[in-house]
C-alpha cells in the first residue's frame, strides 16, 4: 500500500535512492555521497528504464523501513529478496543499481526483461562516465584502487590490501560480545 | 586588524634561539597553506578544470617540499622540529600578512575569492624588511608573525624568509669568527631526496651556509619568483604566476613579463566545483551523523599523520615511506567529505575542519602499513 509517507517525489527521490542503495551495497549513505555519483546514477536509471520503475522499487523498499537496525536486518533482507530481487520486473533493475554503484557501468538488462517490460532503446552496456569508473565501490571493497587513478603512493604495494568490514559479513560476525561495532551503523 | 602601524626598523635575528623560533614559524607557515590548497583542489569536480587541478596540485606538493626544507634548516642549526605542539595547525581562518592589510586564509572550495587569497599568499614582496604592528583577537592564528610577539608581523612572506637568511648569515659569520659554526645539527636528521618525489625542485640536506641559503632561495623563488622574474633558476614558473594564469585565462611562456601572459588560453569553470561551507567546523555538523563521525575521524587521522611526520623530521626520515600512502589516503577522505551535503546549510557541502588541538599524544611507534590500515577502519 502506498501511504503518503511512502510516496516517492521529485524532492525525496535522491534521498530514497541513497537509502535503498546503502541497504543493497552495504556502504553508508555518507560513502555513497562521497563518490559524487548519486545524481549521475539516478539520471542513468531514469534515462534507460524510466523514473516510474525506480520509484516502484523505492516504494517497495520504503514499506520495510519500520524494521530498522541490525535486529531487523534478516527480516529486511528476506523482504528485499522476495519483493524486489525476486521480482521479474524489479529484480534485474535492482541488480543493475548494485552493479552501477560497484562498477560505474550500466549493464544491458536480460532479454527476457526487455521482451516483457521493454522496449528500452537506451538499454545497452555503457560506462556512465570516466569518474564513475574511478568511483566504483568495488575498488574499496577489494582494498585496491582503480588502475590509472587514485594512485595510493610509492611503495604502498608493500602493504596488504585493506578489506573493509561490512555489517552482516560472516567473516567478521562478532562471536559472543559485540565489541567491534559493525562497519555500517544500519 | 583593528589598528596597525608600520615601522621601518628591520627585524633582525640576533641569537640562535631566535633563529630556531623563526624556522619553527616557517614550518608552521608552509604547512598552513597546504589544507586550503588541498581543499580547493579536491572541491573541483572530477573531469573538469584540468588546468586549475594541475596548478593547485603542483603548488600544494611544492609547499610540502618547503615544509621539509624548513625542517632541514631547523635541524641543521640544532633545533628540534615539533609539529605536534599546540597551535602548529592554525585555527582557520588564519591571518597572513600582506602589506598594510591583513587577509585571512580559509578552508574553502575553489572559487574566484579563493584564487585571490592564493595570489595574496604567494605575492611578491615589494619593499625592504619591515614589521607591521597590529592587534588581534586572542585566539586568532597569525602566520608570519614576529616570534617576539607583541602583535608584530612581517610585511610579506618573502620578507620573513629574507630575515631568516640574513640571520643565518650574520650568526654564522659571528660563529666562524670564533672558529665555530651554527650548523651543529646531526646530519642523520636531514630528510633527503630519496624520501620525497613528484614535484618541482629538489630536496637536499642542509649542512652549511651555502646549502641553507640555497634552501631559502628555493622556497622564495618557487613561491613568489625572484625580483621581476616569473621563472625560477630551474625554469619553473613561480606559484604566484601559476595562479595568475588562472585569473588571466592564459598561460605564461618564456620571455613573458609579469602580468602579461602570452601563452595558450585556458579556461576555468567555476560552477564545476563543490560549494564548500567556508571554514566549516565540527560544530556545524549534526552530532552522531556519519558526516560528523567522518569529519572527526579525519582530524584524528590528520593528527596521527602529523605525529608520523614529526618522527620523520626528528631522526627517523624513513617514517616518510609510511606517511606518503597516508597522504594519498587523505585525498580520498577529503574528497568524500567535500562531496557530502552539509545539513542545514542551504545546499553547501562539508569539508575537513582541521580542528587539530592537542596532537602531542604519545603514540606507540607503529609500522607504516599497519598504521595505514588502521586509518580506513577508523574512518569507515
Amino acid at each position: 500500500m502506498i501511504t503518503e509517507q511512502n510516496l516517492v517525489t521529485d524532492e525525496n527521490r535522491l534521498e530514497r535512492f541513497l537509502a535503498f542503495s546503502a541497504e543493497v551495497t552495504a556502504f553508508t549513505v555518507f560513502e555513497l555521497q562521497g563518490t559524487g555519483q548519486a545524481e549521475a546514477y539516478l539520471k542513468t536509471i531514469g534515462d534507460v528504464v524510466g523514473a516510474a520503475l525506480l520509484d516502484e522499487i523505492l516504494t517497495v523498499h520504503g514499506k520495510q523501513m519500520s524494521t530498522t537496525g541490525d535486529e531487523g536486518r534478516p527480516a529486511r533482507n528476506a523482504y528485499l529478496r522476495r519483493e524486489i530481487f525476486g521480482s521479474e520486473k524489479l529484480g534485474p533493475i535492482a541488480r543493475n543499481i548494485v552493479k552501477l554503484w560497484y562498477s560505474g557501468v550500466w549493464y544491458e538488462l536480460p532479454t527476457a526483461w526487455t521482451e516483457n517490460y521493454g522496449p528500452a532503446p537506451k538499454d545497452v552496456t555503457f560506462v556512465v562516465s570516466p569518474a564513475s569508473y574511478v568511483e566504483g565501490l568495488l575498488w574499496t571493497a577489494i582494498g585496491a584502487h582503480p588502475a590509472g587513478a587514485k594512485a595510493p603512493g610509492y611503495g604502498s604495494w608493500a602493504a596488504a590490501p585493506r578489506i573493509p568490514r561490512f555489517a552482516g559479513d560472516p567473516a567478521h560476525l562478532p562471536a559472543a560480545a559485540d565489541e567491534e561495532p559493525a562497519r555500517l551503523p544500519a | 586588524m583593528t589598528s596597525s602601524t608600520i615601522t621601518t626598523i628591520p627585524a633582525k635575528i640576533t641569537t640562535l634561539s631566535e633563529l630556531q623560533d623563526y624556522l619553527h614559524l616557517a614550518m608552521q607557515l608552509e604547512h598552513a597553506t597546504i589544507p586550503p590548497y588541498l581543499t580547493a583542489l579536491y572541491s573541483i569536480k572530477p573531469g573538469t578544470n584540468a588546468d586549475a587541478v594541475h596548478v593547485l596540485r603542483v603548488v600544494a606538493v611544492e609547499e610540502m617540499l618547503h615544509l621539509t626544507l624548513a625542517a632541514n634548516l631547523l635541524n641543521a642549526v640544532g633545533g628540534t622540529p615539533d609539529l605536534t605542539r599546540e597551535g602548529f595547525v592554525p585555527t582557520y581562518p588564519a591571518y597572513l600578512p600582506d602589506g598594510e592589510d591583513d587577509f585571512q586564509v580559509h578552508i574553502a572550495g575553489f572559487s574566484p575569492s579563493a584564487l585571490e587569497t592564493f595570489l595574496k599568499i604567494e605575492r611578491p614582496r615589494s619593499g625592504p624588511g619591515r614589521l607591521v604592528y597590529r592587534s588581534y583577537a586572542p585566539d586568532a592564528s597569525v602566520l608570519g608573525a614576529h616570534p617576539g610577539g607583541g602583535g608584530a608581523h612581517f610585511y610579506s612572506i618573502g620578507e620573513f624568509y629574507a630575515a631568516i637568511e640574513d640571520g643565518i648569515k650574520t650568526l654564522e659569520e659571528e660563529a666562524q669568527a670564533q672558529g665555530k659554526t651554527i650548523f651543529t645539527g646531526d646530519h642523520a636528521r636531514q630528510v633527503t631526496s630519496e624520501y620525497y618525489y613528484s614535484g618541482g625542485g629538489k630536496l637536499f640536506p642542509v649542512t652549511d651556509l651555502s646549502s641553507a641559503c640555497k634552501a631559502i632561495n628555493l622556497i622564495m623563488e618557487q613561491g613568489e619568483g625572484i625580483e621581476a622574474e616569473i621563472y625560477d633558476n630551474e625554469n619553473e614558473l613561480a606559484h604566484y604566476y601559476r595562479f595568475d594564469q588562472l585569473l588571466k585565462g592564459r598561460y605564461y611562456q618564456k620571455g613573458d613579463k609579469p602580468g602579461n601572459p602570452t601563452g595558450p588560453e585556458l579556461s576555468v569553470d567555476w560552477d564545476a566545483c563543490y560549494k564548500v561551507k567556508e571554514d566549516v567546523k565540527l560544530a556545524d555538523m549534526p552530532v552522531g551523523t556519519e558526516l560528523y563521525v567522518a569529519a572527526q575521524a579525519f582530524n584524528e587521522t590528520y593528527a596521527k599523520f602529523l605525529r608520523m611526520l614529526n618522527r620523520a623530521f626528528n631522526g627517523e626520515p624513513e617514517t616518510l615511506f609510511g606517511a606518503v600512502p597516508r597522504m594519498f589516503e587523505f585525498r580520498n577522505l577529503m574528497t568524500e567529505l567535500i562531496r557530502n551535503p552539509l545539513p542545514g546549510s542551504n545546499g553547501l557541502y562539508a569539508a575537513p575542519t582541521y580542528e587539530i588541538a592537542g596532537v602531542a599524544r604519545n603514540d606507540a611507534p607503529t609500522a607504516a602499513p599497519a598504521a595505514v590500515g588502521a586509518v580506513k577502519e577508523v574512518v569507515a
